[in-house]
């Protein structure tokens, strides 16, 4: 039963499968249906997108799951168990509910807001108060912030702390709703990461709406592309999705560029990187020449790096000429990437800063490889490229 | 002057209260029934007088309240420290009942028209002033940033873009006000003013037919303006009736 | 016309309002006898809070009685969304009742006495309480009202922390409306045999010019506390995020 998941405190460990059966929504004597027996099962833990153009009845599909919408036919099934037998309120108060507005009651306080649905459910105030900061700490808002009232916040910080409060009785699925659609790009993107890094923490499942195929490619596991009438016309993973489409109305969708998405499925470490010859503050530049001398040499260019073998810049030709490499490199670093960045995201990081090599670094900061144009173009040639991506577990975080 | 302006129920006479019967009404005034259709067909004319003077009471007074309000509103618009003054000031005379306000204006204005239509004009005026400025306040910005763009002066845009924008908010100020005042100005006969209030007076609570006829007449006036000034409001703003069609 | 004013003018040199003013402020606190109806003992302290408490009590009476009929049924269409064009023409119907013709004729009809006349002004409370009930809560953010019907408040739950701490300011504003319209026609409710600070005002040959000002005066008065005692009381009531200017 979902209430025994909530037994620890600030735990964040519960999360149920969902499972369409035959699911249907008519709206009065309408013999066209908003869903037509909508049939998939989404696992326990993984995100499920949603995806289509307007009035696919993606939304109204997955707002059945927690009975805002009435089920016309069919069922629903959290954990084996069907949401039509529930009480709808109290069925809503174990499922997380995030909408494009947000909706934040203007006014409570932050702090009340995120309490809200803990409150509903009868918690001790210190356990309330306790699982309130840690989320705000979960989201990356400042503790004080909790005392604000919505009207004092930016949109982005709104969007965080809708997110926030329906993770607060620490629900067993998650539904959203175009959750980052109201934000600017830039603000959106950094939502889109956090929230990636907080569920591969927490591993909720999640079921995801949005009209943006490259927003179901970034966060989904599982994509379902809806057409109107709500019928699924395909059910699979965002690698499937792209290289295999499984008619024209799902190619049509994801658009001519498909090529250019799958590298929103990859990662920097899954490509071989370059290696730079690498350049300690102090060294005898003579080594370093030597270094560069060698045939092997992928990059033609030294790369300056600490003593923890973190990136300064690239040396230049005038550097070498002194006896010692100098602490300040000629050139600036540039482009900085992390082993688990989008591949996508690193090209267009790459083409922006007009660079030719790009220092690749790990979790640390410490240098791991360089990153050029031509590796990306090779690589998607190669016939690696063609094999499976990674699973849904280890999304990348950036 | 003072004049027997007070009634009584039949039969019981409170502290100082003085009645007055006119003799012709006494059989359909005795009689409790409802409302005699006799006595109403035959002295229907009676209330010609009190209806037009009902009617002159609130036009001139709510043309005076409106152009007092649109004015002050216009220059609150302008000068926008002068709007919670006005607002405060407008609302006490809003506060203040009719009734009293006759009187406190007694020793000024003494008894008649002209104190009942300075009151009834001062009770329309907050709500011209505060719908005018909600009309004003809902012009979306744009609209004005885009007309300044263009080069517009201040006036220009204040004639032809504000104010139309603003239309329908005052006129549904205007509307409130004026079927308001027309209930309101039944105790202007309190104050020697005249209007349905009058008959209501002196025919005594009893005589239930003459409390119909000339409350009826009241009620409907101020629904049938209400009415007229909503059509005329949708008339002059044919961009709402689009976007309802 | 203009002999009217001369008149007046004439009146006003030979007679400053000062005088009267004076007059009425006695006439509020010490017992005068009247020379109008023979000796008779009018004014002074006690006849006054006797008279106001009389207005209280009926304006309070009224104005509960039509927030019970007028707020549930406003609430609950707003929180519905439904009933729109009836709460509208309640409201407008109701500013067009003319309410001496109302104090007289429900006198009339169900007779006479504080019980009778407080449902006749409960007529007149009712309609802006309801209006404003149900534009009130009907326009509250239908994004943190999906919100909390998402989060599974039940209907109930979402009215009372929702809805309505949102709609104060109109709720509010409907009850200052009631409450005005409910004290100014209490102030003729002596012609329905209700006495009130009104009678000072109605019954000049008892109390003469001096309780006529008097008692203009102590209703001003009274309308004006009341306003500022609600205005207070919603000023206090209104959630603290709401008086926010956005970041």
């Amino acid at each position: 039963m979902p209430s025994e998941a909530v037994t620890e405190e600030g735990s964040n460990s519960g999360a149920s499968a969902v499972r369409y059966e035959g699911a249907t929504k008519r709206y009065g004597d309408s013999s066209v249906a908003a869903v037509d027996a909508l049939t998939l099962e989404v696992p326990a833990g993984e995100i499920c997108v949603l995806v289509g153009p307007s009035g696919c009845g993606k939304t109204t599909a997955m707002r059945m799951v927690n009975r805002m919408v009435e089920i016309s036919e069919g069922d629903i099934l959290i954990g084996g168990e069907s949401v039509r037998n529930r009480d709808a309120a109290r069925l809503r108060r174990e499922v997380g509910y995030v909408i494009q507005q947000v909706g934040l009651f203007p006014h409570r306080t932050i702090a009340e807001n995120i309490a809200a649905v803990p409150q509903l459910l009868g918690w001790k105030k210190e356990r309330t108060e306790a699982r309130t900061a840690e989320l705000i700490e979960l989201i990356g808002l400042d503790p004080e912030l909790g005392e604000r009232y919505p009207a004092q916040l930016s949109g982005g910080q709104q969007q965080r702390v809708g997110v926030a409060r329906a993770l607060a009785a620490d629900p067993l699925v998650m539904l959203m709703d175009e959750p980052f659609g109201a934000i600017d790009p830039i603000s959106r993107e950094r939502l889109q990461n956090e929230f990636l890094r907080l569920q591969a923490e927490i591993g909720k499942t999640v079921l995801f709406v949005t009209h943006d195929i490259d927003e179901a490619i970034k966060m989904g596991d599982r994509i379902a592309v809806m057409r109107e009438g709500g019928k699924v016309a395909q059910y699979a993973t965002p690698a499937e999705i792209l290289m295999d489409p499984a008619d024209e109305f799902v190619e049509d969708f994801v658009g001519a560029d498909r090529a250019l998405k799958r590298l929103a499925l990859m990662r920097v470490s899954d490509i071989d990187l370059w290696e730079a010859p690498l350049a300690y503050v102090g060294q005898p530049t003579a080594e370093v020449r030597a270094k560069l001398a060698t045939p092997e040499v992928e990059v033609p260019y030294p790369l300056l790096v600490d003593s923890e073998r973190r990136p300064l810049g690239w040396l230049s030709e005038r550097d070498l000429r002194a006896d010692v490499v100098p602490s300040r490199p000629d050139s600036p670093l540039g482009p900085l990437l992390d082993r688990d960045d989008i591949m996508r995201d690193a090209l267009a990081d790459l083409l922006q800063g007009e660079a030719q090599y790009a220092a690749v670094v790990d979790r640390e900061g410490r240098i791991d490889g360089v990153l050029s144009v031509e590796i990306i173009s090779e690589f998607l040639g190669s016939p690696e490229a063609k094999k499976e991506e990674h699973g849904a577990v280890e999304r990348p975080h950036g | 002057m003072a004049n027997g302006v007070l009634l009584a129920a039949t039969g019981e006479v409170g502290k100082g209260f003085i009645q007055e019967r006119s003799s012709d009404t006494l059989p359909c005034q005795a009689t409790d029934k409802l409302f005699c259709w006799e006595w109403a067909s035959e002295h229907i004319d009676r209330y010609a007088t009190p209806t037009l003077q009902h009617l002159e009471l609130v036009a001139i007074s709510v043309l005076i309240g409106f152009i007092v309000a649109f004015t002050l509103a216009l220059l609150a618009h302008r000068h926008h420290w002068l709007q919670p003054p006005l607002l405060a000031g407008t609302g006490v005379l809003y506060t203040i009942p009719s009734v009293a306000f006759f009187f406190l204006l007694l020793p000024l204005t003494g008894r008649g028209e002209d104190t009942a239509i300075i009151a009834l004009s001062a009770y329309t005026l907050q709500i011209i002033f505060r719908n005018t400025m909600v009309g004003f306040a809902n012009v979306p910005k744009a609209v004005v940033d885009a007309a300044r763009g263009m080069g517009q002066t201040d006036r220009q845009i204040l004639w032809r873009v504000e104010l139309p924008l603003a239309t329908p908010e005052i006129f549904a100020g205007l509307q409130v006000a004026t079927v308001s005042t027309v209930a309101i100005a039944t105790l202007a006969a309190f104050a020697g003013g005249g209007g349905l209030g009058e008959p209501i007076l002196k025919g005594g609570i009893s005589f239930k037919t003459n409390l119909i006829i000339a409350g009826g007449i009241a009620f409907l006036i101020a629904v049938i303006l209400g009415l007229v000034l909503f059509a005329v409001q949708r008339f002059l703003t044919p961009w709402q009736r689009a976007r309802q069609a | 016309m203009a002999t009217r004013e001369a008149g007046v003018i004439g009146a006003l040199l030979l007679n400053p309002p000062l005088a009267s003013i004076q007059g009425a402020i006695e006439f509020i606190f010490t017992p005068q006898t009247s020379n109008v109806t023979g000796g008779k003992t009018v004014g002074g302290i006690d006849q006054v809070i006797e008279l106001t408490l009389s207005q209280l009590e009926l304006t309070v009476f009224a104005l509960a009685l039509s927030l019970v009929v007028a707020m549930p049924i406003g609430l609950y269409l707003g929180h519905r969304g439904t009933g729109e064009l009836f709460a509208t023409v309640i409201g407008n119907a109701g500013r067009a009742i003319p309410e001496l013709a109302l104090i007289a004729f429900m006198a009339a009809l169900i007779g006479v006495g504080v019980l009778n006349l407080t449902i006749a002004l409960a007529v007149l409370g009712i309609p802006p309480l309801l209006t404003n009930a149900f534009v009130g809560i009907h326009q509250v953010d239908r994004a943190a009202v999906d919100a909390a019907r998402g989060m599974g408040m039940t209907e109930f739950e979402i009215l009372r922390k929702v809805e309505i701490p949102l709609a104060i300011p109109t709720l509010f504003a409907g009850i200052r409306s009631a409450t005005i319209a409910i004290v100014a026609t209490a102030t003729i409710a002596p012609i329905a045999g209700v006495l009130t600070l009104g009678d000072f005002i109605i019954n000049q040959n008892v109390y003469g010019d001096n309780g006529v000002l008097a008692g203009a005066i102590l209703v001003a008065l009274l309308a004006l506390t009341l306003e500022f005692g609600l205005a207070s009381l919603q000023r206090r009531l209104t959630s603290k995020g709401l008086k926010l200017k956005p970041a």
